[in-house]
């Protein structure tokens, strides 16, 4: 249900018993002048998709819409919909894209490790044409583009490989009912949001729900780094155009920030083992009345939270926030439907399919926002678009390097238990980072 | 071949026809084995030479992966770990499970029945039977900070003892060598008991009537007796305390916090999946793997000689 979304880095796993992966070199089929829109006959033809979004989320509800949509304005074309799990996408990938399995089009993860491999491999085609023709990089904010553009396999730029439907990000959820009792307004500078913190403290409640073993902690770390980082910072980091200093003024300041508000007692000494899932589980029973995650808890909580209000805001002050397009439409180059495929995700991408996936509770990235008819619909998406305008997408902290989540988790506990000093942290997060990069000559 | 009879001739003759027979049995057996064991391990090995992403083509780089790996702190943190926990899942619940076995057999049994001793020992096995993965989250929850373990802690005015037993980098790993000490106890008190049972009671008998005590009846009689059954439990629970995963896995997560907890498997597993460090992750594993070969034939080498001594 509630999967971490730290997908660039996720697992690639491969069977210990498949050694042999062949190596494609098929080259990317061109389909030539494509007239988007238009209605091409695909009469007597089946397009074979894929996808790993549970049929009640709410990518699943507007893409089944969209599968309808399809069926009805090419008459006698037929959509074969091949529900996946996410790991067999994710382990197998490369084997079946090579193969003449192949579906016609897929969603697949997003980032270097992934999308970016497969591309560097030849079995994803090159969409850049049809994403002019279609106009879809009309639609798209170039923080949304960025997950979809790789050069030699590393996102930010260059061809286009994929399109992505949805997007995510990094928030404050606050139990509204807790705010109320002890006369607390939602803070709009990071100095109110720290006396929030403080009166909270005061009153002997921990304020900031977190999970140590898992993903949380090092985004609410990333938060605090962003508060002092610039989009020229982030495209260092993470797209690696420029060199990193892990003791620059940005890592230090959300180190020491961080360690600051572990000692101060904002977060909670007790959470260095405690997993994402229970984080989640804290703050819905109003333990701690603030929650810094992502959107991809939101229809949860919407459904679930019955006996008090929430609400969300952008972190206070910051410019920047964790957050990035979500996983991609790709369309492999052994797809045997070229042209179904693009306007398949040109259907995807129009206004009442993408209002659909906002009112079923997702955050689409080209909705029309006055046909958001639930508030608290609407409030996921003002905030987001308002981050997108903004160039606010600042990806993840593990993003750049395949060993950095790990390594992040680890270090993070370390400042959590206060084993490890703000700099002996840096140390260790550095490490893997500049690794990677030499590793891949950058 | 002159002098050689027919019965020879024919006895020689079936036993090749019968060979061939047995073989054809043997081949499911074999092509699973060669499937299922012989091809992952050799692939594992050779993947173990190599850098790769898990997707892609694999690309040779010598023994790179190992002079990393013994560079790597985490790598030698891990084994350190791992001998702590063949401590806790080998070493310990043998002996008090000796022990435990004794008592049962020889004293709850005599005097409140066998049914008593038996219910005894299925309670000691049952986390033997409760899948890693329930009793795992249950203790996670019973260790937790506001868990019921510190809770009960408190109510008996030991609070000052209460700690986040699986959160703080010192007490993480004692915590989990409890847990896996509390599903191990019940494996070897089943099979002491087994091997009790096949001890002569008349040994018992003249030794008490020559007036030796309940500890010398058990140190010279009891344990003697029992050793193949020893050497059994100390190499299969030495091996599964190498290959230690789900606990880890499902108490601490990451092996953490930090890395408290690394065991060599989580540590394979986690450069093999997660950080798609295919090629470090199997050099991980064929170390791990070199280490129970050396484990397991220096018991059986022990075995066999103590088996020796004894004709």
């Amino acid at each position: 249900m509630v999967r971490s979304r730290r997908s660039a880095l996720l697992a690639l796993a491969a069977g210990a018993a498949l050694v042999l992966a062949a190596c494609s070199s098929s080259k990317s089929g061109g389909t030539g002048g494509a007239s988007p829109g238009g209605s091409r006959n695909y009469s007597g033809k089946t397009l074979t998709l894929w996808h790993y979004e549970a049929a009640d989320s709410a990518m699943g509800i507007a893409w089944n819409q969209a599968i309808k949509e399809f069926e009805q304005k090419y008459p006698g074309a037929k959509v074969k919909f091949e529900e996946k799990s996410f790991e067999q996408i994710q382990k197998d990938a490369n084997m079946i894209l090579n193969s003449d399995s192949a579906p016609d089009i897929m969603e697949y993860n997003k980032g270097n490790a992934t999308a970016g491999l497969l591309s560097k491999l030849g079995l994803l085609t090159d969409i850049t044409a049809e994403v002019h023709n279609y106009g879809w990089d009309k639609k798209l904010t170039t923080g949304l583009q960025t997950t979809a553009r790789y050069t030699g396999g590393i996102m930010g730029s260059g061809n286009w490989y994929g399109v992505p439907n949805y997007g995510e990000y990094v928030m404050v959820y606050y139990n509204k009912d807790m705010f109320a009792r002890y006369g607390l307004s939602v803070p709009t500078t990071f100095d109110q949001f720290e006396s929030v913190l403080a009166a909270f403290k005061q009153k002997g409640i921990t304020p900031i729900a977190n999970g140590g073993a898992e993903y949380p902690a090092q985004q609410i770390f990333y938060e605090l780094v962003l508060s002092k980082a610039n989009r020229d910072w982030v495209n260092n980091y993470e797209l690696y155009n420029g060199k990193v200093d892990f003791h620059g003024p940005e890592l230090t300041y959300g180190a020491t920030k961080f360690a600051d508000w572990v000692s101060k007692g904002y977060i909670s000494k007790n959470s260095a083992n405690v997993k994402a899932q229970d984080m989640g589980n804290a703050f819905q029973q109003g333990k701690n009345p603030i929650m810094i995650s992502g959107s991809w808890w939101y229809g949860a909580f919407k459904t679930e939270i019955k006996n008090f209000q929430w609400g969300t805001f952008l972190f206070p002050g910051n410019a920047l926030d964790p957050g990035s397009s979500g996983n991609l439409w790709v369309v492999p180059t052994k797809s045997k439907n070229k042209d179904m495929a693009y306007d398949f995700i040109n259907i995807t991408m129009q206004p009442d399919i993408q209002d659909l996936l906002g009112n079923s509770g997702g955050v689409p990235v080209a909705s029309d926002n006055s046909k958001i008819t639930d508030p608290k619909n609407k409030e996921l998406i003002d905030n987001f678009d308002k981050l997108t305008q903004q160039d606010g997408l600042a990806f993840y902290p593990d993003w750049p390097a395949p060993t950095m989540y790990d390594a992040l988790v680890s270090a993070v506990q370390e400042l959590i238990t206060q084993k490890k000093s703000p700099t002996q942290f840096l140390d260790e997060i550095a490490k893997p980072y500049n690794d990677y990069l030499a590793q891949i000559g950058k | 071949m002159k002098g050689r009879s027919p019965v020879a001739r024919r006895r020689g003759g079936h036993r090749r026809r019968g060979r061939s027979a047995y073989l054809l049995f043997l081949l499911p057996g074999l092509v699973l084995s060669l499937g299922v064991i012989v091809a992952p391990l050799l692939a594992n090995i050779w993947l173990s030479f190599t850098s790769w992403q898990g997707v892609g083509s694999p690309r040779w780089i010598g023994a790179q992966n190992y002079t990393r790996l013994f560079k790597d702190e985490n790598f030698w943190a891990s084994f350190r770990h791992t001998a702590l926990i063949i401590v806790a899942m080998a070493i310990v619940p043998t002996i008090i499970g000796l022990l435990i076995a004794a008592m049962l057999f020889d004293y709850v049994a005599k005097r409140f029945g066998n049914r008593t001793a038996s219910a005894f020992r299925s309670s000691l096995f049952v986390p033997q039977v409760i899948p890693v993965a329930v009793s795992g989250i249950v203790w996670g929850w019973l260790l937790m900070p506001d868990g019921a373990f510190n809770a009960t802690l408190r109510n008996i005015g030991l609070g000052s003892l209460a700690k986040n037993w699986l959160g703080d980098p010192d007490w993480a790993l004692p915590s989990v060598m409890g847990v896996m000490f509390w599903i191990q106890l019940g494996y070897p008190i089943v099979i002491f008991m087994a091997g009790l049972q096949r001890i002569n009671p008349e040994l018992y008998e003249a030794a008490e009537v020559d007036g030796a005590t309940w500890w010398q009846r058990f140190s010279r009689i009891t344990v003697y007796q029992v050793r193949p059954e020893i050497y059994v439990v100390l190499v299969t629970t030495t091996i599964a305390a190498i290959k230690t995963f789900a606990q880890v896995f499902v108490l601490t997560g990451n092996g953490g916090p930090g890395n408290a907890t690394l065991v060599p498997s989580f540590f394979a597993w986690r450069s093999f999946f997660q950080n798609a460090d295919v090629g470090y992750g199997s050099a991980i594993s064929a170390i791990m793997l070199v280490l129970i070969l050396v484990v397991g034939s220096a018991f059986v080498w022990l075995q066999t000689r103590a088996g020796r001594e004894e004709f």
